[in-house]
């Protein structure tokens, strides 16, 4: 069952559109990637759903209610770890914690105990009791983030969550966040980064300038590419003509290129499905193969199939 | 509204202003540096004629470093709003379960409450000292009068000081506005000078009438004036001092409801 859906949501500042006709709909339970280059729009939805903002046009329903008519009631329904931390300079983790977790209607013994397992989970209770002002930009971040994880809201929104942290800090960041997921919550994760979206979410939606290119699961994104897949083969030999053209016969394969005589590059679709058969097929010719080497599209090249830019490319505009 | 959504509000007011230590404590001292150095300074200094009423002019001095305390510390609420607002901290207050309405006013009240509480030792030191030399105390229910009134002066200057903070986002204008602010109400009240006396310049034509007008208009005066009639007995209580603390409290009240409202719409 879907918990959010959104309808032509459209967010202006000024002339500018930040948010463009957004329809999508999440499903109750899933985690939810939305992945775009920086400034493609995901803060801006974000925000809007959570009721920061005000749609300019359109609305989304949160639960069963609408945004524009019942924000107070919507709100409940969900918590946010922002991208920028929100936190005032004077402020301590163990405050902070605490007092979000009072607001959002946990009992002291519940807080207490979860608030205590947050800050050891990420590295922050020895640290508790500092003032936010001396921390880095990563355990501010962590602060942030362990606000979400403590109060556990029906919809949890993280907006970059592990920028500026450290590889071991990441993962053990993605594991809270699917734990939470597994406790029952639906998750909504911004991000700008590839590996993020496609190891976390069970499906994404990919924006850019404001609107939605595509939206499903990463395994489909990314076999929805024709020809996304590749097959590099080193030969021991030259490869003949014909078997060239016995290997573009071949269901799913959409190319193929010979870089060298004994050196092919072929394009398809399902690589691990159609091996085998490429594999007989040198058997057959006698043609002993010296190396394989294989790799799937990622989700930077569904975003260049959309747009013609690598994410990359499309943040440096 | 709900009351537990104001008192979390109000914690965390609360909290964050006890953690300007330096501030506090800088403030503190100049306040007892006005009301100890200054005001025996100016015993000497001004005439009888003017504090004779009010026994020594230290007295007469004590409320009104009472209320200027009140109102500085009830003010800094616009600080933090201000720069709550311009660098999106305000992002994450309105995404947790408050109403609009909730936030809005519990931050106006938390402005109010945190002056009452910085000015609590401040009004017993000159309830003690005044008891100390004129061996005079008010009723409970006078006790209650005074502290009903300065919580409406400190409401009301935290919706003043919310007001001002919220039609710009300029720190520097903020700070600007600020200033003349704390200079007009200051001066132009009976926190240094009876208003008695501010009349009679004004009869004598020293000070221009306008600012007689606002010395009595002003609620800093009110609120001294309300101060020093149940402690000291001069000048003797008129109800519309009550109503002049009371219009301001509501008008800035709403205003700073209002613009708090209206700002976070966006
Ligand atoms: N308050 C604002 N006023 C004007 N422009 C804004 C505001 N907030 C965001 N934008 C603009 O809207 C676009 C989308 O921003 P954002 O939602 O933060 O993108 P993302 O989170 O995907 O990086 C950006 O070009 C940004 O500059
Ligand atoms: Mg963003």
């Amino acid at each position: 069952m879907a918990i959010i859906r959104t309808f032509d949501l459209t967010k202006k500042f000024g002339e500018f559109t930040a948010v463009d006709h957004l329809n999508l709909s999440i499903e109750e339970g899933e985690i939810f990637g939305l992945l775009g280059p920086n400034g493609a729009g995901k803060t801006t939805t974000l925000l809007m759903l959570t009721t920061v903002i005000k749609p300019t046009e359109g609305t989304a329903y949160v639960g069963e209610y609408d945004i524009t008519k019942e924000p107070d009631k919507a709100r409940r329904l969900v918590g946010m770890a922002f991208q920028e931390p929100k936190l005032m300079w004077v402020m301590t983790p163990w405050d902070v914690l605490n007092w979000h977790a009072k607001v959002c209607g946990l009992s002291s013994s519940e807080r207490k105990q979860r608030v205590k397992w947050a800050l050891t989970e990420l590295g922050l209770w020895e640290d508790r009791h500092k003032s936010v002002h001396t921390f880095s930009g990563g355990m501010r971040k962590r602060v942030e983030v362990a606000k979400i994880l403590i109060q556990r809201p029906k919809i949890a929104i993280v907006d970059e969550p592990t920028t500026q942290i450290d590889i071991v800090g990441k993962h053990r960041i993605w594991n809270m966040i699917r734990a939470l997921r597994d406790e029952g919550s639906t998750i909504i994760l911004a991000t700008n980064e590839l590996y993020e979206a496609d190891i976390l979410s069970d499906r994404v939606a990919i924006m850019h300038r404001g609107k939605l290119l595509v939206c499903d699961s990463p395994k489909k994104l990314k076999d929805s590419i024709v020809g996304g897949d590749l097959i590099e083969l080193v030969l021991e030999k030259e490869a003949a003509e014909n078997t060239v053209e016995e290997l573009k016969k071949i269901e799913k394969v959409v190319d193929v290129l010979a870089i060298k005589p004994n050196h092919l590059r072929i394009y398809l679709n399902h690589a691990e499905e159609v091996l085998p058969q490429i594999t007989e097929l040198f058997m057959k010719a006698r043609l002993p193969i010296r190396s394989i080497r294989m790799s799937e599209p990622s989700l930077d090249d569904v975003f260049a199939h959309y747009t013609g830019l690598t994410i990359e490319e499309a943040e440096k505009q | 509204m709900k009351l537990g959504g104001i008192a979390h509000l109000l914690e965390y007011d609360l909290r964050n202003f006890f953690r300007y230590k330096w501030w506090i404590a800088g403030m503190i001292s100049m306040n007892l540096a006005d009301l100890i150095v200054m005001a025996v300074v100016y015993t000497n200094m001004i005439s009888p004629t003017v504090a004779g009423k009010y026994l020594s002019y230290f007295l007469f001095f004590s409320p009104g470093i009472t209320i200027t305390a009140l109102f500085a510390a009830a003010f800094m609420i616009g600080r933090e709003i201000n720069r709550e607002f311009r660098r999106s901290l305000s992002h994450y207050l309105l995404s947790l379960p408050f109403s609009r309405r909730e936030l809005a006013f519990g931050r106006v009240l938390s402005g109010g409450v945190r002056g009452m509480v910085y000015m609590a030792p401040l009004l017993a030191t000159t309830t003690f000292v005044t008891w100390f030399f004129t061996e005079k105390l008010p009723s409970p229910l006078e006790m209650l009068l005074v502290v009903f009134a300065l919580f409406l002066v400190s409401i009301g200057t935290s919706g003043l000081s919310i007001t001002i903070a919220l039609s710009t986002k300029s720190f520097e204008k903020f700070v600007t506005a600020r200033g003349v602010i704390y200079y007009v109400l200051f001066f132009c009240s009976s926190v240094f000078y009876p208003l008695d006396f501010i009349r009679q310049l004004g009869r004598d034509g020293t000070l221009p009438q306008p600012l007689v007008f606002i010395a009595e208009i002003n609620p800093l005066s009110s609120g001294a004036d309300i101060t020093r009639s149940f402690l000291l007995g001069y000048p003797s209580f008129s109800p519309l001092m009550l109503l002049n603390v009371a219009l301001f409290a509501a008008i800035f009240v709403l205003t700073a409801t209002f613009a708090y409202l209206k700002i976070v719409q966006e």
